[in-house]
């Protein structure tokens, strides 16, 4: 099901003629500017990850013990949307231009199921944890629920990073002899590659 | 002639072929991929440190605290993010030398992080610690780290292949000047910045084909020197308009961009040493 949208995602724009590229693969063969969003989506990292790292470490007490919490979250949080705006809309073009090789990735699935956590983890922050905030805004070192939103808001974040650089290496790619449960993560059989078990090519 | 450490360096030919054979280039070979992730991570950290650090010398930002509770807030995780993106560095080039011996995007990144270095501990943290005031040793600091930086991009902007990566730098400046600017400034700045833009798509996709690259060269460089110099002078108003306060006047604030700028022309020149 999901997979038919990324197909129809995949085509759209195709002319008529047998070589005509789609909108996807005309983005994806550009000579620059590939690159140059692959480059910002990397780059907006400083921006987006590291004002979050910062608004972690003092929700956990380990940097600006002395400002409010409030304070910290005010002139912080904006930058960081911000970068989070430039991230989402750099990477919905990389995936855009190669949606099927990224549906079938193992490392794109995983960064998209942490992204999620991230996502619930702040909904969480801003409408039950943060309810509380007048209590300990002002406190160097904030009560435990406060702080194990951060640690997961710290441990996603990395995940969400560290998956994402993995995508592109091809230890998992669909097609080659994989363990089974790699290619169900996959949807290998699905792909244009099929699945090959690991074991059957043995024998 | 080249800019790549070879035409500088071809004594070290014999060296940097051992690099991947021998500890720890050949140790970390194997985890390329994980080490790497240990310097996304450290620059993403330093990146946000001197952000944050550099845009409250601006004037933008943590303004409820003085300059140098913002570098107290920020230094260890700053000097944290720095020695593990410098470490991580050494570890991944050593398993990588000879693409890197050979690359002028290195280049260009090593002249980068030399002017970040200096712009950051020689002038940005001791102006942060002086609440935005700056002595004779970090103007001198200053010059050695512009030179260090504009080094940099001149290597980066007259290299082939990689110099389309310069966009990350004109962007990336444009950027912190949308964050700074307030009111009229603002309104014609992001009014002249949107029109360039849409020359700029208007020229690539319509007006010259998009496979034409002997006629986009040129003009693409154009679009980039005039983005280049819309956004030197919104800097200039934002300087001259703001002023000098208690806090550093224009130089101090100049300075500041110029530290986030040189971490981001090092963090460009870094990532196109793999797309050229």
């Amino acid at each position: 099901m999901i997979r038919d949208l990324v197909v129809r995602l995949s085509e759209l724009g195709r002319g008529p003629g047998e070589y005509d590229p789609s909108w996807s693969e005309q983005l994806a063969s550009t000579l620059n500017v590939w690159s140059l969003l692959e480059g910002f989506h990397v780059l907006s990292l400083m921006l987006f990850a590291g004002t979050i790292f910062l608004v972690d470490f003092r929700l956990l007490g380990w940097s600006f013990r002395k400002t409010p919490i409030s304070t910290i979250s005010d002139r912080i949080l904006p930058l960081t949307v911000f970068g989070f705006a430039l991230m989402v809309l750099t990477g919905v073009a990389l995936f855009y231009a190669k949606p099927l090789l990224y549906y079938h990735n193992i490392w794109f699935r995983l960064k998209i199921a942490f992204l999620i956590v991230a996502s619930v983890n702040i909904l969480a922050f801003h409408f039950r944890v943060q309810r509380s905030r007048d209590q300990w805004d002002t406190a160097e070192h904030p009560p435990a629920r406060v702080k194990a939103s951060a640690w997961i808001s710290l441990s996603a974040w990395i995940l969400v990073i560290t998956f994402g650089r993995f995508i592109a290496y091809d230890w998992y790619e669909c097609g080659k002899p994989l363990p089974h449960w790699a290619n169900v993560a996959q949807s290998c059989a699905a792909s244009e590659h099929g699945a090959a078990e690991l074991g059957e090519t043995a024998k | 002639m080249t800019m790549a450490p070879q035409d500088f360096l071809p004594g070290l030919a014999g060296w940097v072929a051992t690099l991947d054979d021998t500890f720890p280039g050949a140790w970390v070979k194997p985890y390329f991929a994980q080490w790497e992730v240990g310097h996304i991570l450290t620059l993403a950290l330093l990146g946000g440190c001197s952000i944050l650090l550099n845009l409250r010398l601006i004037g933008y930002g943590l303004t409820d605290e003085p300059p140098s509770a913002v570098r107290r807030g920020v230094l260890r995780w700053l000097n944290l993010g720095i020695v593990g993106v410098v470490l991580t560095g050494l570890l991944i080039g050593a398993s990588n030398a000879e693409r890197l011996y050979t690359s002028e995007a290195f280049t260009a990144k090593m002249l980068g992080l030399a002017g970040a270095l200096v712009l950051t501990y020689g002038v940005s943290l001791p102006m942060a610690k002086a609440e935005g005031q700056a002595g004779g040793g970090v103007r001198a600091a200053a010059l050695l780290g512009l030179v260090l930086w504009t080094a940099s991009l001149w290597v980066f902007g007259i290299s082939k292949l990689i110099n389309p990566g310069v966009w990350h730098v004109i962007v990336a400046a444009g950027l912190i000047v949308l964050f700074v600017t307030r009111g009229l400034t603002r309104i014609v700045y992001v009014a002249g910045a949107l029109a360039l833009v849409i020359g700029l798509l208007v020229m690539n996709q319509g007006v010259i084909g998009a496979d034409d690259y002997a006629r986009l060269d040129p003009t693409n460089k154009g679009f980039a020197w005039a983005f280049a110099g819309w956004i030197l002078a919104a800097v200039a108003v934002q300087l001259i308009t703001s002023g000098r306060g208690a806090e550093g006047g224009a130089f101090t604030k100049g300075m500041a961009y110029a530290a986030i700028l040189a971490w981001v022309t090092t963090a460009a020149a870094g990532r196109w040493i793999a797309f050229a």
